[in-house]
């Protein structure tokens, strides 16, 4: 727990910074920018107003609400948490200097309405927003209705939110760009004859789907020109009888491609940099489980084209603050011959924002707050390497051998382990409740090392020695994924988790092994730790009641 | 706690330390494990070397070996989802593990599957339906 508040440091660093602002203001050539705000002379075409925010309300909570409250700690500005009902105790309602209560435990009543956070930033007198990932993080109706209160959004501005989140806008926007994207059109002529042409043009294999579509109607993978002509009719029928439309779309389909994305950040002052790629394609059904950085797919070559379009991208539509350019990778040539492809850009901060964190040397989110403060980016795009390997694993509070049930209940022990070239973005302490409301990430661990191997085994090493009792976790799974030759060799595709399911989601061992006994036997009820009530314990609604219901 | 047996040179039975809050070293084999033990006594836990052991009531110190309120009639939503899919209709013959209703919630996919062998006798959702936290969606009989 903090020691009060940071009223003190915090108000003489304001001070600092607004001399330096009222100086600028009346001599346009301070010799005593020169030293410490070498750009304020080079973007002298802006007034720069380097006003630090000064209390930011989080709408967010977990480990990324931690991870934006310890950013706001060194930066001496002043840390607003929200909660709802089932987060009353939870570990960043403690972590932040205030805390304002949102309302019930349901997502849509808490922490993604809109009216809740609002009110919440104006009882907290927040100058300032920061949506972290997930809830209202993408929504730009939020980001607009900050802007409109006057409250700065930390992300970028809404209509460019707007554009992203839009597939079809977004795709249109980066061919416009020249950034490549998944060839495939809509073709003028509908007929079998015209849809055969633009199959050619495309190139098979191909995914022919509804023009008007979605969830999958009238979808057909086309991988033989023999099984063309009966794929159109078919996917014509189903896509008139689904949305009384059959306009069909062409567009290439990739066998087990690679998953990558592109880190950028930009200032408000036109500056764009990228901080290099992360590989993302162990996913189980588009939801990320472990990630990397650098990918091994890339020459160098092929990572400059890409960092390049992620950069030109970012460019094209005006871009500010934190955001990611996913792609998809087509190894099929082999690494030499692949070619990349845009997917979508995130308008966010990733969970995954470590890996880069530790092999660029930077704090994304302690940027993320300067440059929404106005401040340029704070590191050249020349001082940026990639130095080492860095892989995340993401523990969830979910149970692999049993279709990925999310678990919920109270954690009565939870030792992180320390070690060299390990960090750990934890959501949860020991006491804590997982409730059954919210997405079940408890944690991330971040591996690092100086070379691919050496970050996968301590990474390996500390899910080894992560004790997290209470609820079942996903780290005898994400120990499979890590050690499954396929993973060590590098051979993976956004297809591996599915393809090796039965080997990952096997049930762990059938006897209790003979230590294991022995510490149960040794362990006297009374010195159960973390005897007490959590406050979560005012609410009647027991996780653990709740649970025998779905789990029978 | 300190009790090393030895039969001919063989240590028969593990030698188990307490370091600190539910945490043990224990010495077995000539080898030592660092296990940790926690949770009031009907719900007790324990992790080692990256495994978790569930220890089910009445406490002989089982793996848990799977649901435990498997007498309970009623599948529940466990949270707020959307439900995705619905595999089974009123008078499906089931199977123990079979997945019986798909949801989706925060993005992510969860299956509610049958506790034990059974008939499906009703059904009480639908593809599309949002339901909420203890809502009955299936019941076996």
């Amino acid at each position: 727990m903090r020691q009060g508040p940071a009223a003190e440091p915090r108000h003489s660093d304001k001070n600092t910074i607004l001399g330096f602002t009222l100086q600028s203001d009346q001599a346009p050539f301070p010799p005593f920018h020169g030293a410490a705000f070498p750009f304020c002379i080079l973007s002298s075409v802006f007034c720069i107003l380097s006003l630090l925010l000064e209390r930011l309300l989080i709408a967010n909570r977990g480990e990324i609400a931690i991870r934006i409250i310890s950013a706001c700690r060194e930066l001496g500005v002043e840390s607003v948490a929200v909660y709802s009902e089932a987060d009353a105790g939870a570990a960043h309602v403690n972590a932040a200097d205030r805390a304002v209560f949102l309302g019930p435990a349901p997502a849509a009543q808490s922490y993604l309405s809109i009216p809740n956070i609002l009110r919440a930033v104006k009882e907290s007198g927040a100058d300032s927003v920061h949506p972290g990932y997930g809830f209202l993080s993408e929504n730009s109706a939020f980001a607009a209705a900050c802007e409109a209160a006057g409250v700065v959004f930390v992300g970028p501005p809404s209509d460019v939110i707007a554009s992203m989140g839009s597939k079809i806008e977004a795709r249109r926007v980066m061919q416009a760009a020249g950034v490549p994207v998944v060839p495939g059109e809509t073709p003028d002529d509908q007929s079998d004859a015209g849809i055969v042409r633009t199959v050619e043009r495309v190139g098979l294999p191909v995914l022919i789907k509804a023009s008007a579509g979605g969830g999958g109607k009238g979808m057909r993978r086309v991988t033989r020109r023999d099984e063309l002509q009966e794929a159109v009719s078919s996917a014509r029928r189903e896509a008139t009888a689904a949305f009384d439309d059959g306009t069909l779309y062409v567009e290439r389909w990739f066998e087990r491609p690679r998953h990558l994305e592109v880190q950028v950040l930009a200032d408000a002052h036109g500056r764009i940099v990228h901080l290099f790629e992360r590989e993302c394609s162990i996913q189980r059904r588009h939801q990320k489980v472990i990630e990397e950085s650098p990918s091994i797919a890339l020459t160098p070559q092929l990572r400059d084209q890409l960092t390049q379009a992620a950069v030109t991208a970012a460019r094209s539509v005006r871009y500010r603050n934190a955001g990611t350019i996913e792609f998809l990778l087509d190894t099929h040539g082999g690494n030499e011959d692949a070619r990349f492809y845009f997917l979508e850009m995130n308008t966010r901060l990733q969970v995954e924002h470590p890996v880069t964190e530790l092999v660029t040397g930077v704090d994304l989110v302690r940027a993320q707050i300067l440059v929404a403060s106005g401040d340029p980016i704070p590191w050249t795009a020349d001082s940026l390497i990639q130095r080492g390997h860095a892989i995340e694993a993401r523990v969830y509070a979910e149970d692999p051998s049993r279709g990925f049930l999310p678990q919920a209940g109270r954690i009565w022990l939870y030792r992180e382990p320390p070690g060299p070239g390990i960090r750990i973005d934890s959501g949860v302490q020991e006491g804590s409740e997982v409730p059954v409301h919210y997405d079940p990430l408890l944690a991330k661990v971040i591996a690092i090392g100086e070379s691919r191997d050496v970050a996968a085994v301590r990474l390996m090493d500390a899910l080894r020695r992560f004790p997290i009792l209470g609820v079942r976790t996903n780290i005898p799974f994400l120990l499979r994924v890590l050690s499954h030759p396929r993973f060590e060799a590098g051979q993976i595709d956004t297809g591996f988790l599915d393809a090796e399911d039965a080997v990952l989601t096997a049930s762990g061992p059938e006897s209790l092994p003979d230590v294991v006994r022995a510490a149960f036997a040794a362990h006297a009820p009374e010195e159960g730790p973390t005897r007490q009530k959590s406050p979560m314990a005012v609410d009647s609604r027991d996780p653990w009641k709740r649970l025998k219901g779905w789990r029978a | 706690m300190e009790t090393p047996e030895r039969v001919a040179g063989v240590r028969l039975r593990p030698t188990v330390t307490p370091i600190a809050a539910g945490t043990y070293r224990v010495e077995h084999d000539g080898r030592v494990a660092i296990v940790y033990v926690a949770g009031p006594p009907e719900d007790r836990w324990a992790f080692w070397d990256g495994h978790v052991y569930h220890d089910d009531p009445p406490g002989d110190g089982r793996v848990d070996s799977g649901p435990r309120a498997s007498a309970e009639p009623l599948l529940t939503a466990p949270m707020p989802a959307t439900v995705v899919k619905v595999l089974v209709a009123a008078g499906s013959p089931v199977r123990r593990g079979d997945a019986l209703v798909v949801l989706e919630a925060m993005k992510m996919e969860l299956a509610v599957r049958a506790p034990r062998d059974g008939v499906v006798t009703a059904v009480h959702c639908r593809e599309g339906d949002l339901v909420q936290p203890e809502r009955v969606l299936i019941e076996i009989a």
